[in-house]
């Protein structure tokens, strides 16, 4: 009952000067907003990146030598390397035992309306044996003997405006394509290609037998080590796990993080230092008033407490504020994310998770403490006397 | 009137201006009966308020001693103090004093909040209708008159039922009509068995004090 009181009384103090306590609050939750944002994106980040390999369907990427990690990363997201493995390192990866799927891909480019195109040439049984969760939006799969046709991503075909039976024309001759599926929509960047079989995309951009990459599956994952090393055998072929693709990632985006964690600590600082200052002031400011408290009553303790819950509840409802914030521009927050991030898998980065409110709002309790702290100790340790003489000064 | 309330002996406080020793009490004798309403006056600087402050165990000597209600309080530290204050004391000042953002019911209901004290609604209504402020118990500081002000902080004073009331200029912000009200109030309380100490410059006031401490630097005169 008393507690209750305790806040209220805190509460009412606070109201007093509600610029000011508003001003406080702007600035934790411009803190907490930028903390809960990093901490989403940390997460969002890893677990689209997780679901984009894992949407991949191989357990391995055997790519040219040369950079290897960046190489994969690059295929995955549907950049072109100028570097091609041979028909022969095709079949000498599927001839090793353990290998279930080797499918070949090969990507290119063409430019359309100054947008570059990515054209994915694959083998469609095999694609269909790593990806078995794709279906069909609208029209069927090609086979791997038919000519002038293509499946489509189902976010390219929402974008260009793309329907079944519709033709573009590209390659080195401006070849015809006729759509005859597009895919359902899968979350992955698979979502933004043009699938052709492999033959015609070797056929139109002219590199016959050469592919950009083999993506394998393998029967058993536990072999996944010594099947690599089976294959890094292959003279041209450099192998890449999807868990080395991760770790590559995720030090390519490093540095940005880093960024992002300087920019929030010093946000933080400014804010606790802010916080510090305005709670040093309003102390100052009710000294008379602390007097007279302990006057009729108050232990140091009581007064302490009274900052203490001031601080708290402004750094609290700061966080719950930039919470708010940072949820309601997710959208502008990832739209910047994505502008500076060098790669960014597809998908939601930033989402709610009770987790990461938890924490952020643990972070604003800290720092509530934190900043109370020192001005709850120097309030405590007022004597009446002193505090009620101050008022004539 | 009973025994001594308090009693003090050779009670003295010293301030520093530079080499300069300033004696603000200068080995005070003086005794206080329960339910008796004693007047320090003096002109300013004499140590009146200082007097006040050491009687309501709001500062400490730097000789002497001094005891109230049976306790010796010269060397208590800070804690037990504010205990005594809590329990037997009670403060009225010029500046009232009261929180802008409480009510004239909560700001008279302070005192409970830091004493852990329940059950006190009919002790505050009690106190409400001495002070003469029933249909105000809602109003915010600002919505009320000085003299009304100076009888929320008596209220807030007196809601512990404090055995002494220290009183700092009770009528030194207010105008003499309010005053005369004030002093009305404070006599009414006087009756009732409840020692009054107040630092006045008002006469009136004064005067109605069994006992008037004239104070010159530091002294009784």
């Amino acid at each position: 009952m008393h507690t209750i009181k305790f806040v209220r009384f805190a509460l009412k103090n606070l109201l007093r000067r509600r610029t000011r306590t508003a001003l406080t609050i702007l600035g934790v939750a411009a803190a907490v907003a930028i903390f809960f944002s990093l901490l989403t994106f940390n997460a969002g980040y890893t677990r689209q990146l997780n679901k984009e390999l894992d949407r991949v369907g191989a357990h391995l990427l055997a790519v040219p030598k040369g950079c290897p990690y960046e190489a994969a990363a690059l295929i995955i997201h549907g950049g072109v390397i100028p570097q091609y493995l041979m028909i022969e390192d095709l079949a000498l990866a599927q001839a090793i035992p353990g290998v279930e799927v080797a499918a070949p891909l090969l990507l290119h480019q063409f430019f359309k309306d100054n947008r570059p195109h990515i054209v994915y040439g694959i083998d469609a049984v095999q694609m269909q044996d790593l990806k078995p969760w794709w279906s069909m939006r609208d029209g069927r799969f090609f086979t791997n003997d038919e000519k002038g046709v293509m499946v489509v991503g189902n976010s390219l075909a929402k974008s260009e405006n793309l329907k079944v039976g519709d033709v573009l024309s590209f390659g080195l001759r401006q070849e015809p394509f006729e759509i005859v599926g597009i895919l359902d929509e899968t979350q992955s960047q698979d979502d933004e290609f043009h699938f052709l079989s492999i033959s015609e995309v070797q056929r139109i951009f002219d590199k016959p037998d050469q592919m950009t990459a083999i993506a394998i599956k393998l029967t058993d994952v536990s072999r996944i080590s010594e099947i690599s090393a089976r294959l890094q055998e292959i003279p041209d072929i450099q192998v890449v796990t999807m868990s080395q693709m991760m770790g590559t990632v995720l030090n390519l985006v490093g540095s940005v993080r880093s960024l992002l964690i300087s920019v929030i600590l010093v946000a933080v600082i400014i804010s606790i230092f802010g916080i510090i200052n305005t709670l040093l002031m309003s102390v100052n400011e009710r000294r008379s008033e602390f007097g007279m408290m302990k006057a009729i009553g108050a232990s140091g303790g009581d007064i302490g407490r009274l900052i203490l819950i001031e601080t708290v509840f402004l750094t609290l409802s700061g966080g719950i504020l930039g919470i708010g914030f940072s949820i309601l521009g997710s959208t502008l927050i990832e739209g910047f994310v994505r502008d500076i991030v060098p790669y960014t898998p597809a998908g939601n980065l930033i989402t709610v998770d009770g987790g990461i409110i938890g924490i952020s709002l643990a972070f604003s309790l800290i720092i509530g403490i934190v900043c109370g702290l020192y001005p709850a100790i120097k309030s405590s340790r007022l004597s009446p006397m002193e505090a009620i003489r101050n008022s004539y000064e | 009137m009973n025994g001594n309330i308090i009693t003090a002996e050779k009670l003295t406080k010293t301030y520093r201006r530079g080499n300069e020793k300033l004696y603000a009490l200068n080995e005070i004798d003086l005794e206080i009966a329960s339910g008796e309403f004693a007047a320090i006056v003096g002109p300013s600087g004499s140590g009146k308020t200082t007097l006040l402050n050491m009687l309501g165990c709001l500062d400490t000597p730097d000789a002497g001693s001094l005891r109230i209600n049976s306790v010796s309080v010269s060397n208590l530290k800070e804690r037990e103090r504010g205990k005594l204050r809590r329990e037997i004391m009670g403060f009225v000042f010029q500046q009232f004093y009261l929180l802008p953002t409480l009510s004239v019911r909560e700001n008279i209901e302070l005192p409970f909040l830091f004493n852990r004290q329940s059950g006190y609604k009919e002790t505050v209504d009690k106190i409400i209708e001495t002070i003469g402020l029933t249909a105000r118990v809602m109003h915010l500081p600002h919505q009320l008159s000085g003299g009304e002000m100076q009888r929320v902080a008596i209220g807030r004073a007196l809601v512990n039922q404090p055995r002494i009331l220290l009183a700092d200029e009770p009528t030194g912000n207010l105008d003499s009509g309010t005053a005369r009200n004030i002093i009305q109030l404070l006599q009414r309380l006087n009756g009732q068995g409840l020692t009054i100490i107040v630092v006045t410059h008002n006469e009136a006031l004064a005067n109605l004090a069994h006992r008037i401490i004239p104070l010159k630097d530091g002294k009784i005169v």
